[in-house]
């Protein structure tokens, strides 16, 4: 174990959204040979397989190579200090609570925990804002006569936020990825066809799809739409 | 001409720019127009600078570790981040700007052991309903104050939790009260929200491990922007799980 501790660390691996593996998953011609198993560095394939089957190494090797990408995140939100290492901290033990969840055949582990700092992100913005008109509302009913007035609500734009977030989760792959490379990598849809080798008119269709179903959801009728 | 194909729409909601002859009808269509908006709502949702991809990386402090290795159970190290300390070291500052009143945050460890025990109850029950209620606790307060009340967690039948709170507090003005989840040795705790006097429900985050938080504390805090816990405490209780 303490080899593996000393062992010089992998390079820093970049988080992409790309889904290439998971587009030749169905055939499981690429899975590497499972040499670096026990080896001094295990690939980050590897690392996501063993922290999706609760190894605790590997909770602690995900931190090692993505924390940095994680807390810039959180850093470029909210600025150093409480907030931000809240957001990093909350990610990390969410997506090992949740692991169950965490599928290493359908994303890259590093993009899945930056899918959950996005929650974490949306999550703290909701809750300045709720604490926001909260006290807002305490100190306005404390000066003027209570009238029975309903209680705040969350900005829409912020509920919006949240429930987009949700639904991106519902998504299977790979429409996931094809529209996190749009929302969040702002490419164009003849990019994404580039980035992932599927042909235009799929991306294209993907796109339609993910938006209607992301505009029934926020227009409330489709909050059990099968993923 | 005929309206824009759907993908075309769809794009547009994307701030991709179209064809010119579908910008062109675009451009005098109300109808297609409509139909982009409609779509652009999720897109102006989440499409924004803070959400993008990971840009320049920070390294986190080690307390951001020693806080995930407490929560977990974890013990396995990252590379190049100290080892976890033994509990008594590893309290985080409480930032306890406000000494008016009340008790300090940092003697929880001190106060809940009398508060445990005293007053705490735990039922579980059958459903009525679909909702279940799993543990309820009493909230006492802190030396001289006059908050008290009763905090109950519920599980719903969709498996979401709540927890739903009775404070009986006088009202404040310049202040408020707000609701939190803490750890037993105070290191990390959850912001539930802002409570009033009165009976509140306030939603438990999905993958909340209660057991880690079973700390049900209301503390007093000033109207001054900063989301972290005053250090003021005026009730609190201790959930059985
Ligand atoms: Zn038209």
């Amino acid at each position: 174990m303490s080899e593996l501790l000393v062992a010089p660390p992998s390079p820093p691996s970049s988080v992409r959204v790309v889904f290439e593996d998971s587009v030749a998953a169905g055939s499981g011609a690429r899975e590497p040979a499972d040499t670096a198993f026990g080896d001094l560095a295990p690939d980050d394939a590897e690392v996501g397989r063993r922290f999706a089957a609760g190894d605790e190494q590997a909770l602690a090797w995900a931190y090692q190579r993505w924390a940095g990408q994680v807390h810039g995140m959180a850093v470029r939100a909210f600025g150093p200090g409480p907030d931000a290492e809240d957001v990093t901290q909350q990610t990390f033990i969410a997506a090992w609570t949740g692991r169950a969840r965490f599928r290493p055949g359908e994303s890259p582990l590093p993009a899945w925990l930056v899918g959950i700092c996005r929650h974490k992100i949306a999550d703290t913005w909701a809750r300045r804002d709720r604490q926001r008109r909260e006290a807002e509302a305490a100190l306005s009913q404390a000066q003027a006569t209570p009238t029975g007035t309903p209680g705040p609500s969350v900005d829409s734009v912020v509920a919006d936020r949240m429930l987009v977030l949700d639904e991106l989760d519902r998504l299977g792959q790979p429409q996931r990825g094809i529209i996190e490379l749009a929302f969040f990598a702002d490419l164009t849809h003849s990019q994404i066809a580039e980035r992932t080798g599927l042909p235009l008119g799929t991306v294209k269709s993907h796109i339609r799809r993910t938006l209607e179903r992301l505009r029934s959801r926020l227009e409330g009728d489709g909050a059990a739409l099968p993923a | 001409m005929p309206h824009c194909p759907p993908e075309q729409l769809a794009l547009a909601a994307l701030h991709e720019p179209l064809p010119d002859d579908d910008a062109r009808h675009l451009a005098d269509c109300a109808v297609c127009r409509t139909e982009v908006d409609s779509l652009r709502r999720a897109v102006d949702a989440v499409a924004v600078p803070e959400l993008a991809e990971p840009g320049p990386t920070a390294t986190p402090p080690a307390s951001v570790w020693a806080g995930i290795a407490a929560a977990t159970g974890v013990t396995a190290v990252p590379e190049g981040v100290p080892a976890a300390q033994p509990a008594t070291a590893q309290v985080l500052p409480l930032r306890s700007r406000s000494r008016r009143r009340g008790v300090l945050l940092v003697a929880a460890a001190v106060v809940t052991g009398a508060v445990a025990g005293a007053g705490v109850t735990a039922l579980v029950r059958g459903g009525d309903d679909d909702t279940r209620q799993l543990t309820t606790v009493a909230l006492d307060p802190l030396t001289d104050e006059r908050a008290s009340g009763r905090a109950e967690v519920v599980v719903r039948g969709d498996g979401s939790r709540a927890l739903e709170v009775q404070l009986d507090a006088p009202a404040l003005d310049d202040e408020y009260y707000e609701l939190w989840l803490i750890e037993p040795d105070v290191v990390d705790m959850v912001p539930l929200g802002v409570l009033r006097p009165g009976s509140q429900t306030f939603e438990l985050p999905a993958g909340l491990e209660l057991a880690e938080y079973p700390l049900v504390d209301v503390s007093v805090e000033p109207l001054d922007g900063d989301p972290t816990h005053s250090g003021v405490s005026i009730a609190r209780g201790q959930l059985d799980s």
